[in-house]
């Protein structure tokens, strides 16, 4: 039997936003492990601490107290030179394509861009940053001439289809993706899931995949947790969670999803 | 109550938003319309409403109670608005006026169209907000938008809709910008609104499982035309246009095996051609 190996690691999260008087506790005493391969879904609803959780993953914000790491190595408070093994490693993929794309920039210098960083460069060596960009838009169903055009120019799930490509550029181990189908009408939703799918089985990804909705969750990661009020307040296989919640809220989640029912 | 025959909606040069739709409403039935982005669901509704910009070409007949709306002065129709019939809108942030209490809003619909003076306003306000399932009406009422969380703001908008007791209640994505717990929770209380009023729905949603809550029966709409119609046991396990049959089938994610590929609309459209 082999252990698997923890990739991503939060212990004893904490993230205290204060603005004026008020301070905020968005998230309290988080702890998790991502071991390499695993498909993690997070569930919550708004305020929930989810999005504070993603941020602190991926380097983006500093923990108030407690620690990330990632493959062994620190990552919280760390110095943004010094993180090019997260950035290579770590890639976001996020809710609204509309507004995480760059509209005056091309599809290619978009997709480009997380090869553009010295820590990345240095990390990774040299790249011919327009081979990768030919086959990372390849690995998602975009045609070449997708490359000198604008985000505009694309629908919905295009332009998701795009934000992929661009967390692929960088070979990342893991891919954190936040709410990334949420603002897709549900055909396209089914294209995007599809495609996320065969790329994390494709790829040997790691999947960290942030979401409101359970019935998504249950399809796609095998194992999730609740967080409710910042706190983690059940974790397990995730079709336990459905079949037999242990935690009132976890239980009122689950109930509350939409069921079909023909009257 | 509601019958509407031909109905074209253009804006400007483009190809029409609403094509030739036709559909009836009885009285107190529920009907969603579903569809995806585009498909021309809001601008039906809008037109049922009388909300349409101006520069919009509206052709063909929407009769409500025998009155034709079609051609309406903007007087005649906010005579009917919030009164004879009236929309609860995706976002209550927007359709609530931040300056002004919950309470004063729910009054405005009221003193508009039934009874000016305020005492009795009032009694109808906090009558109509402890139906839309607040437990302290009176401290909702005299509560700012901003003091209050999205589902109950929701239910304030659900009540403005209410207060005057239409006839039609149109809904149009109310439910798309909460959370699952609330979604839930506004959704009870609508149905309970609904059936005390006795009122007519048409409920517009992209979430077939929501639709499924609440409706009788169903239209699916696709590029501005309706392309399946019938009772919500019919459409939704037996759809007969493969559009329609594709949209139920990548919904249904309850059917399938955690991790296998979703069957996706392409998939229908394909098999069909």
């Amino acid at each position: 039997m082999t252990v698997a190996e923890t990739l991503l690691q939060a212990d004893h999260l904490t993230r205290v936003y204060a603005t004026g008087r008020r301070r905020v506790r968005a998230l309290d005493d988080v702890s998790l492990r991502v071991t390499r391969g695993q498909r993690l879904g997070v569930v919550g609803e708004s305020g929930s601490g989810k999005s504070t959780l993603v941020r602190l993953l991926a380097g983006l914000d500093q923990p108030t107290s407690g620690t990330v790491g990632y493959a062994g190595r620190p990552v919280s408070g760390v110095p943004e030179r010094r993180l090019g093994f997260l950035r290579s490693s770590v890639q976001l993929v996020l809710q609204d394509p509309r507004s995480s794309l760059n509209p005056r920039m091309r599809v290619d210098d978009i997709v480009a861009e997380p090869l553009r960083s010295p820590a990345v460069r240095r990390e990774l060596g040299e790249i011919d940053r327009a081979v990768r960009v030919r086959e990372v838009l390849d690995a998602v169903g975009l045609p070449a001439d997708s490359m000198r055009r604008y985000p505009h120019e694309f629908s919905g799930g295009q332009r998701q289809r795009i934000a992929i490509a661009r967390a692929l550029a960088p070979s990342p181990e893991v891919l954190i993706a936040d709410e990334a189908v949420s603002a897709l009408d549900v055909s396209v939703r089914a294209q995007v899931l599809n495609l996320l799918m065969d790329l994390v089985a494709g790829l040997g990804l790691t999947l960290v995949f942030v979401s409101h909705d359970l019935a998504v969750v249950r399809h796609v990661c095998p194992d999730a947790v609740v967080l409710q009020g910042g706190r983690i307040v059940e974790a397990g296989p995730t079709l336990d969670l459905f079949a037999r919640p242990r935690h009132a809220y976890t239980a009122r989640l689950v109930a509350a999803i939409p069921s079909f029912r023909a009257r | 109550m509601l019958a509407i025959r031909g109905l074209t909606v253009a804006f400007g040069r483009r190809p029409p938003a609403v094509r030739d739709v036709s559909l009836d409403l009885d009285a107190g039935q529920r009907l969603g319309i579903i569809g995806e982005s585009g498909s021309g669901k809001t601008a039906t509704a809008l037109a049922i409403m009388g909300l349409l910009p101006e520069y919009a070409r509206v052709t063909g007949s929407i009769r409500l109670d025998g009155t034709e709306l079609v051609g309406l002065s903007d007087r005649e129709m906010s005579g009917l608005r919030g009164d004879a019939l009236s929309m609860v809108f995706q976002e209550p942030m927007t359709a609530l006026d931040p300056t002004m209490t919950a309470g004063r809003q729910v009054a405005e619909a009221f003193r508009l169209h039934r009874d000016r003076d305020v005492g009795r306003a009032r009694t109808a306000v906090i009558d109509m907000l402890a139906a839309v399932g607040f437990d302290d009406p009176d401290r909702i009422a005299d509560s700012y938008p901003h003091q209050l969380s999205g589902g109950q703001r929701q239910r304030v908008v659900t009540a403005m809709a209410l207060v005057n007791r239409p006839g039609l209640v149109i809904c149009d994505e109310p439910t798309t910008a909460l959370d699952v717990t609330v979604q839930a929770t506004v959704l009870r209380v609508l149905d309970e609104v609904l059936d005390a009023a006795g009122a007519s729905c048409l409920f517009i949603s992209h979430d077939l499982a929501v639709v499924s809550q609440l409706c009788s029966s169903v239209v699916v709409m696709l590029d501005g035309e309706i392309v399946e119609r019938g009772t919500t046991e019919q459409v939704f396990h037996r759809p007969q246009h493969p559009y329609a049959a594709g949209l139920v089938a990548t919904a249904r994610l309850d059917l399938l095996e955690p991790g296998t590929r979703l069957p996706t609309v392409a998939d229908h459209l394909r098999g069909a051609s």
